[in-house]
């Protein structure tokens, strides 16, 4: 069968169309890329700030202000001065036998 | 009336020269103007973005955060995009932790924008992202996790520049500041921005990560120590400083001014005082090095009052001991009662030219050139400058020269250091944002100021200060000896002295014996007792105390106790297990005899050998250990009496 001008008028049309898609769906693609890599990186901030809370409140409650108020008040204990506490020396390697 | 084909042929004519001009159009605004237009276009659909970098974090030496930049969030809510009116407000409310009436009254007055500036943080904002109607303005703060930890040292940004603007900030700013990358973001006809991957131009590089020197353990003593010694001594101001005489590491560095509503300056680096008495040391140095004194050699103390001869003419000047010593003293003695007389008649014997350069050698007059900006060079005057034997006397003693806590200490560790002074640094480590190395500190001499000898001779002399009859003994430990030295100088303040003002200072290495750590404490008018002896050494002792007793400071304990320990001289004891590790317990440094009523000791069999210890110590028995594991005897035995203060032999299986 010969190709008539209208037949190559629909073909051109189809291989548009095809084109036109492959275009708008690589850009959705690439938007909906770009939109889960900002959400991810959104996640990861969020992340972050938890942990860096999270760090400075152990900081904050591990801190000495904190922390040594709170062992004498509740637990009696001081701040030994340094003939409270014993200073242990390794035992030396090949000293002992297991 | 024309024909039907030429009308046709008129119209097709014109129909023609339409389509010509059109298409001549397109060809000028396609080819011609197509620069233009192309650009118009793109202004149109696009938008160059500026993307900010994250700036480097600083860390102490055990890599505790210290100033981290985190994104922080600014909220505009527009009312008429919300979906539901009543929701936003409460996740606003619920997240945020905004005012529920300031907020609702925003929304009331029915405003078309409301701004919630904050900041907020990544975890705050996080349930708010996508809620059509909320809008997030994100940018890069900085963030101080350890709140005023080392503040004045760490300084800050400028917020507008977000460029350092004070201390490490400002001196680490180019390490610290990272590379803006550029992105291009689409936008559609109501400027909504549309991310695209394959849009961006360059991708922001992060600033590098600075290690600094610092120990927040034993920051927080100092800072902890410094604190309460203001408050008890009802002093105006004070610095603390640990430094590392090995190393140059400064450690800790606490400056407090006791000035309402004004921000703790580093007056460690920036603000020189006159020593007194701990700076007689360096012209003690001075003495040794050009061998102007013997250890034999002794002046006579004048009974604490002198009238030095200042000039040929008769002029005098009064020179007082705070502790006057009868007889003659040597340089050791005059550095042990801190005689003021004895240092100003040793001084004679010098040059002006050879006490300054030994005093330079040290130091003094230039900047340590630590990573600090606007570090004071101090005050130390040529000797052209000098009256020369007013000067002398004064430098013997203390006065004339103006230093800072960060030279005194620098100087200080050299005497630890066997004589060589270390380059003082706040800067461990650099890494890339990455976490790889890119800079690490090596311990960097300056010079060496004096010989291994005269260094030890100093360090003996320190010994003696801190001992008994020296002006320190307030600062020494009770089983860790430390060398110190104490000041006591009127204060110096507009170019006059002020009666009745002191600064009190207290100088120590510890431990004693190959000191790890340099300390000075300063502190500026203490009321009632201001002797340096009295104020700054119990601090310093206290500080000491409490940095042994934290496991976290940076001190290596192992070689306390294996220093201390020795093994050979060890009671030996047929009874000992052998084969069993031996466990030696470094105690004391300095043996007391023992003292007091004789107490029963306790039975500690069957126990851990930390229980033991602790046990035996709480009855005032020093421990000595044999073994790991259970205690299976004690030598005196249970029950026995011993008096508080002897050495109990604990044998564990």
């Amino acid at each position: 069968m010969r190709l008539r001008g209208r037949h190559w008028a629909v073909i051109w049309l189809v291989i548009l169309l095809c084109v036109l898609v492959a275009i708008t769906t690589r850009q959705t693609a690439g938007f909906r890329t770009a939109r889960r890599v900002r959400e991810l990186r959104e996640e990861r901030l969020a992340l972050e700030a938890r942990r860096a809370d999270l760090e400075r409140r152990i900081r904050v409650a591990s801190s000495r202000q904190v922390l040594v108020p709170v062992a004498q008040r509740q637990l009696g204990l001081h701040e030994p001065s340094d003939s409270e506490f014993i200073l242990f020396a390794l035992p030396r390697s090949g000293s002992g036998k297991r | 009336m024309a024909k039907v084909s030429h009308r046709i042929a008129v119209l097709q004519f014109c129909f023609a020269l339409a389509v010509l001009a059109v298409l001549g159009r397109a060809a000028y605004v396609q080819v011609i103007q197509r620069e233009r237009w192309a650009r118009e276009a793109e202004e149109q659909r696009t938008v160059r973005v500026v993307l900010p970098a994250r700036r480097g974090a600083l860390y102490d030496r055990n890599r505790v955060p210290l100033a981290i930049t985190q994104e922080f969030y600014h909220v505009g809510v527009a009312p008429n995009e919300l979906e539901d009116i009543r929701a936003g407000f409460l996740l606003l409310v619920r997240n945020l932790g905004t005012s529920a009436p300031a907020l609702d009254r925003e929304f009331q007055a029915r405003k078309r924008w409301i701004y919630l500036h904050g900041p907020f943080n990544a975890t705050q904002v996080q349930p708010l992202r996508g809620v059509r109607g909320i809008h997030l303005d994100g940018e890069f703060q900085r963030f101080y996790p350890s709140r005023d930890l080392a503040r004045p040292i760490i300084g800050g940004i400028d917020p507008d520049r977000s460029s350092g603007a004070a201390g490490l900030e400002l001196s680490l700013d180019s390490i610290l500041t990272g590379r803006p990358g550029e992105a291009v973001f689409l936008k559609d006809r109501a400027g909504r921005r549309y991310e695209s991957p394959g849009r961006m131009v360059r991708e922001p590089v992060a600033g590098n990560d600075v290690v600094l020197t610092l120990d927040a353990e034993l920051q927080e003593i100092a800072e902890q120590g410094l604190d309460d010694a203001l408050v008890q001594l009802k002093a105006e101001s004070g610095d603390v400083v640990f430094l590392d005489p090995a190393t140059g590491e400064l450690l800790a560095l606490a400056s407090r001014q006791a000035v309402e509503g004004d921000h703790p300056r580093a007056s460690t680096f920036t603000d020189p005082f006159e020593p007194g008495s701990t700076a007689k040391l360096f012209t003690a140095a001075a003495l040794l090095v050009h061998r102007r004194v013997d250890t034999t050699d002794a002046v006579f103390a004048e009974n604490g009052q002198w009238e030095m001869p200042v000039n040929s003419a008769g002029r005098t000047r009064t020179i007082h001991d705070a502790h006057p010593s009868k007889g003659k003293l040597t340089l050791a003695q005059a550095i042990q009662v801190s005689s003021n007389i004895a240092m100003a008649k040793f001084a004679s014997r010098l040059s002006p030219e050879e006490q300054f350069e030994t005093l330079r050698d040290f130091g003094f007059g230039t900047p340590t050139a630590a990573e600090f900006p606007s570090e004071s060079r101090g005050r130390f005057a040529r000797p052209d400058r000098w009256q020369p034997m007013y000067t002398r006397a004064s430098l013997a003693m203390g006065y004339e020269i103006g230093v800072t806590p960060v030279q005194l200490a620098s100087a200080y560790a050299a005497i630890a250091n066997d004589g060589v002074l270390m380059a003082p640094t706040l800067v461990k480590e650099v890494r890339d944002p990455a976490g790889t190395l890119l800079y690490r500190h090596r311990p960097e001499p300056v010079r060496r100021v004096i010989s291994s000898e005269i260094a030890t001779r100093l360090r003996g002399f320190l010994r003696e200060a801190v001992g008994e009859g020296g002006t320190g003994g307030r600062g020494q430990l009770s089983n860790y000896a430390l060398l110190g030295k104490t000041g006591t100088a009127k204060r110096f303040e507009g170019g006059r002295y002020v009666e009745g003002e002191y600064t009190a200072s207290f100088a120590a290495l510890f431990p004693a014996d190959h000191p790890q750590l340099a300390v000075i404490v300063k502190i500026d008018n203490p009321k009632g007792s201001y002797y340096g002896g009295l104020t700054a050494a119990p601090v310093t002792r206290t500080m000491l105390q409490q940095a042994l007793a934290s496991r976290r400071v940076a001190i290596d304990r192992g070689r306390f106790a294996t220093r201390d320990s020795t093994p050979e001289e060890e009671p030996k004891s047929a009874d000992a297990p052998a084969g069993k590790p031996a466990v030696v317990v470094p105690w004391p440094a300095r043996l007391d005899r023992p003292s007091g009523s004789p107490l029963p000791v306790p039975s500690v069999e069957g126990r851990s050998v930390r229980e033991a210890a602790l046990a035996l110590h709480r009855r005032g028995f020093r421990v000595n250990l044999q073994g790991i594991g259970r205690v299976v005897r004690t030598q005196p035995e249970a029950g026995d009496s011993a008096p508080p203060g002897t050495s109990v032999f604990v044998y564990a299986e």
